[in-house]
């Protein structure tokens, strides 16, 4: 509720002043911001007939006067030229200009300067540079995102661009929370490091006069932390709901593209999964995929119900009621054929490609103990002709990982062996992982075989037998969380920003994973909220990752650091 | 919800600019600040027209000059919206007429029903002479605010589309009231009946077994009734049930991908590059095309025998 509520909230301030009928102008970010969360019959009953790109727009030439223009676009030089270039030949009657962050002086002059004909009524900072895809989950939706893999001395002009636009984004969500917080980051990640180091600067020198709100008795804490400390969620296969969809499909700012599946009837093709419209998506998301089968067979019974009673008209009565039923059956019909289209298309897919097999190994890789059966597993599915090449990948990094320091034989072995099958996937990369995210580098224990409380924990699990194999992995994040909520994060992993410090437990959290983040956290993130236990935990990322998104991170960054140490 | 206002700053800076702008336009007339004021504006090549206020520099005064009149289908959009706010006050007062017919009252509730009746037809003339005049919109206008147009039309089906359904919902609502009405004192419902005062006194006849002269006119009469109340209400029902086909399809679906923004400006580039392509593969069609080359070797032979004719003439 909070972040997509925070949207709608300053979309409707942004329309609510402006009399008549008026164009709404978005750049590439903003489009996707105020996408999710508003949609057109909205905008069109606030009487915005008409919704175009800052770029495109300047192509037309035809002047639309009896409109007024309201633009909303990220404060980037690149808009701020396209702007002066409309306000010296203005189109449109009136134009009001909202920025999604903070202005620079230097471009609120450009654009003075560039004004000759007046046509500006207003220019407002309204701060929302986020994309809230759910109620407690927002990205940044940042496309070069394998930058922060690269260490400083690699990309030396990237990687600003990159802290500042996670600055940004972080900036805003706190400005539309209205709160300042306290700032821990990860120890071993320079990244997350500079990053925290960065937002505090500008909340508490910079612009310390605009983060200055009411004190509450507990500070919000923001905790910045490196994807490459839990670098398993992004690699597991997924089976609940939205994290499934994500994993075989993409879901991409809550749309589904299913152009490239077989063929579809026109109004399938693209589909909206978002749980503030869709009350069947909101009640499955997070289940697994064996109980969401039951749940659409209920549902399709439902509806052959109603469209059989639908079909049987008989009388006036029933014709009058078939008319005025009409609008939902349509909708609910189309909800159904949406679910029951990515269902089929889900499962066609595990059949495909053995991921019962794959993920149960997976899963094991994942969760339980033993070396040598582990080794075994993944060599037998090596040798399984029907496994695709991503998931043979995605094995051999899992196991390395785990095993990582036991058996570097046999490790070997298991590198060659996908190097001489698999031809597409690049030799080295696995060797790239371990560097990147390996046993060192990381600080949590999500292997559970560090510290004794974890151990004990696993052995007792093992015992107890699991509930379900296939999802018996608990991100990282969730060890986290626990610790955030009970007091005990440790200020030697996670140490405080400048002279912040926090005593007791905080009631709201940010948590942003540089790197981006998986819907299964963002799952455990709901999960965690609905158990009211007075902490309020909302998570972020750069981008939302699925196994291919984060392989292809680890390429560009390995294709980056290989060609830098030929130059130097 | 945080915001900040930079409108201040901005004007500031803006002021500042002009001023340092205008005196390179200032010719040798004037004093002081209307004449700066003139002058940008003849330098901005917006008007030759001196009586402007000038205590009000902002755009309000341009737009008169500026490019002026919106185009005429928003005359009618305009006009569309305003019958849709007379239909509802006329749902309003129809709401009213039927809670009092429903009352028990002594009198005779002819006037009742014929109010109710006539608020129902002019409604439902309403929405129909709206709907016809939004079809009509998508007609008229250029193409380049065809999005433009597309979209009012789609909000003002969209309301018209609410409004029959409401109409639609406060019918039958109020003859099932009426139904239970007659029901619950007799017991037994004799006809489906938009008079309701006239059947109470057919029931008492029906309990003789053999009907005299008077009550089979009055039989009869009742079945003439009953005919043309259902033909109404068929004839209702049909109206709206059309009016609702021909709006559903320019309404949007809520939560589906076409409510989205993002998809909608996805499809207008599309479409606009679609139509870019077609033009452009049209033209040369068209350039490359037989019939361009026909048409010119036609007229050289066209030109070359008049050329013959002329010299035949001249040798002979």
């Amino acid at each position: 509720m909070v972040l997509v509520s925070a949207v709608r909230d300053y979309i409707n301030r942004m329309l609510q002043d402006i009399s008549g009928m008026k164009v709404l102008i978005l750049d590439s970010h903003t489009v996707s911001v105020v996408s999710v969360g508003y949609s057109q019959s909205e905008l069109l009953q606030k009487e915005v007939f008409l919704v175009e790109l800052v770029d495109s727009i300047s192509k037309s030439k035809e002047s639309m006067s009896h409109l007024k223009a309201v633009y909303f676009l990220r404060p980037t030089s690149e808009n701020i030229q396209h702007l002066r270039r409309q306000l010296a030949s203005p189109r449109f009657g009136e134009y009001h200009l909202f920025f999604s962050n903070i202005l620079k002086d230097t471009q609120i002059h450009n654009l003075a300067d560039s004004d000759e004909q007046e046509v500006v009524q207003q220019i407002q900072e309204f701060y929302v540079d986020f994309v809230a895809i759910d109620p407690y989950h927002f990205t940044l939706n940042m496309p070069s995102n394998h930058i922060y893999m690269l260490p400083a001395v690699v990309d030396t002009s990237n990687l600003p661009h990159f802290c500042d636009r996670v600055v940004d984004g972080i900036a805003s969500i706190f400005l539309s929370l209205k709160r300042r917080p306290i700032i821990r980051y990860q120890r071993t990640s320079d990244i997350a490091k500079r990053i925290a180091q960065e937002t505090a600067r500008l909340m508490y020198q910079q612009e310390s006069g605009l983060f200055d709100f009411r004190r509450m008795e507990v500070s919000p804490l923001l905790l910045v932390i490196d994807r490459r400390d839990d670098p398993v969620a992004p690699l597991l296969n997924q089976w609940t709901y939205q994290a499934m969809v994500h994993e075989l499909i993409g879901i991409q700012d809550n749309k589904v593209d299913l152009r490239n599946i077989g063929k579809l009837p026109k109004d399938q093709q693209e589909v909206v999964l978002s749980s503030e419209q869709d009350a069947f998506f909101k009640a499955n998301m997070y289940e697994n995929f064996g109980d969401i089968g039951m749940n659409i067979k209920r549902l399709v019974d439902e509806f052959q119900q109603i469209s059989k009673s639908n079909q049987s008209i008989q009388t006036i009565e029933d014709m009058a009621k078939f008319v005025d039923n009409y609008p939902d059956y349509r909708k609910m019909h189309g909800n159904v054929s949406k679910h029951v289209t990515l269902v089929t298309e889900m499962s066609k897919i595990v059949e495909e490609r053995k991921l019962m097999l794959v993920s149960q190994t997976e899963q094991e890789l994942a969760c339980n103990g033993g070396q040598v059966a582990a080794f075994e597993a993944v060599k037998n599915i090596l040798n399984n002709e029907s496994v695709s090449d991503i998931d043979r990948l995605r094995l051999v990094m899992l196991y390395a990982l785990r095993y990582e320091k036991e058996s570097p034989v046999q490790l070997m072995q298991l590198f060659n062996k996908l190097a001489s099958r698999s031809a597409k996937y690049k030799p080295g990369l696995v060797q790239f992982v371990l560097k990147q995210a390996g046993v060192d580098k990381r600080t949590g224990d999500f292997f559970g075989n560090r510290d004794l409380l974890n151990i004990a924990r696993n052995m007792a699990r093992g015992l107890k037998g699991v509930e379900n194999v296939y999802t018996q992995h608990q991100p990282l994040l969730f060890q986290t969380m626990e610790s955030i909520s009970k007091g005990r994060l440790r200020d030697v992993d996670y140490p405080y920003v400048g002279n912040h410090f926090q005593q007791g437990r905080p009631q709201e959290v940010v948590i942003f994973i540089v790197g981006g983040t998986t819907y299964e956290e963002s799952r455990s993130v709901a999960l965690q909220n609905a158990r009211n236990s007075g902490i309020r935990f909302i998570l972020g990322g750069s981008v939302v990752l699925n196994s291919k998104r984060f392989l292809k991170d680890l390429e560009e960054a390995q294709r980056m650091a290989r060609s830098s140490t030929v130059v130097v | 919800m945080a915001t900040r206002n930079r409108t201040v700053v901005y004007r500031r800076h803006r002021d500042a600019v002009k001023s340092v702008r205008a005196p390179l336009f200032s010719s040798a007339s004037g004093s002081g600040g209307p004449v700066i004021e003139m002058a940008s504006l003849l330098g901005s090549n917006r008007s030759s027209y001196a009586p402007l206020s000038t205590e009000d520099p902002g755009p309000s005064s341009r737009d008169a000059f500026t490019v002026g009149l919106p185009p005429s289908w928003v005359d009618d959009s305009e006009q569309v919206a305003a019958n849709i706010q007379r239909a509802r006050a006329k749902m309003a007062e129809l709401v009213k007429a039927h809670a009092k017919a429903l009352m028990p009252s002594f009198e005779d509730g002819k006037e009742d029903q014929h109010l109710i009746e006539a608020l129902t037809q002019e409604i439902t003339d309403i929405l129909r002479r709206s709907e016809k005049r939004l079809q009509k919109l998508s007609a008229s206008g250029s193409a380049e605010d065809s999005n433009v147009r597309k979209n009012v039309q789609r909000s003002l089906a969209t309301d018209l589309q609410n409004l029959s359904v409401e109409l639609r919902r406060k019918q039958s609502t109020y003859l099932k009231r009426l139904q239970q009405q007659k029901e619950g004192p007799d017991g037994v419902d004799l006809e489906m009946n938009l008079n309701g005062n006239k059947s109470s006194l057919e029931d008492d006849e029906f309990s003789d077994v053999g009907f005299n002269e008077q009550q089979m006119v009055k039989i009869k009469k009742g079945q003439q009734e009953r005919e043309r109340e259902i033909n109404q209400v068929v004839q209702s029902v049909n109206e709206l049930a059309q009016i609702m086909k021909d709006l559903s399809v320019l309404v949007i679906d809520q939560g589906t991908i076409v409510d989205r923004i993002d998809y909608n400006i996805q499809t207008v580039a599309v479409s606009v590059d679609e139509g870019l392509k077609q033009l452009q593969k049209a033209e040369r069609t068209q350039k490359k095309g037989g019939m361009v080359r026909c048409a010119t070797v036609l007229v050289i032979m066209c030109f070359i025998m008049l050329v013959l004719l002329i010299l035949k003439e001249i040798l002979f």
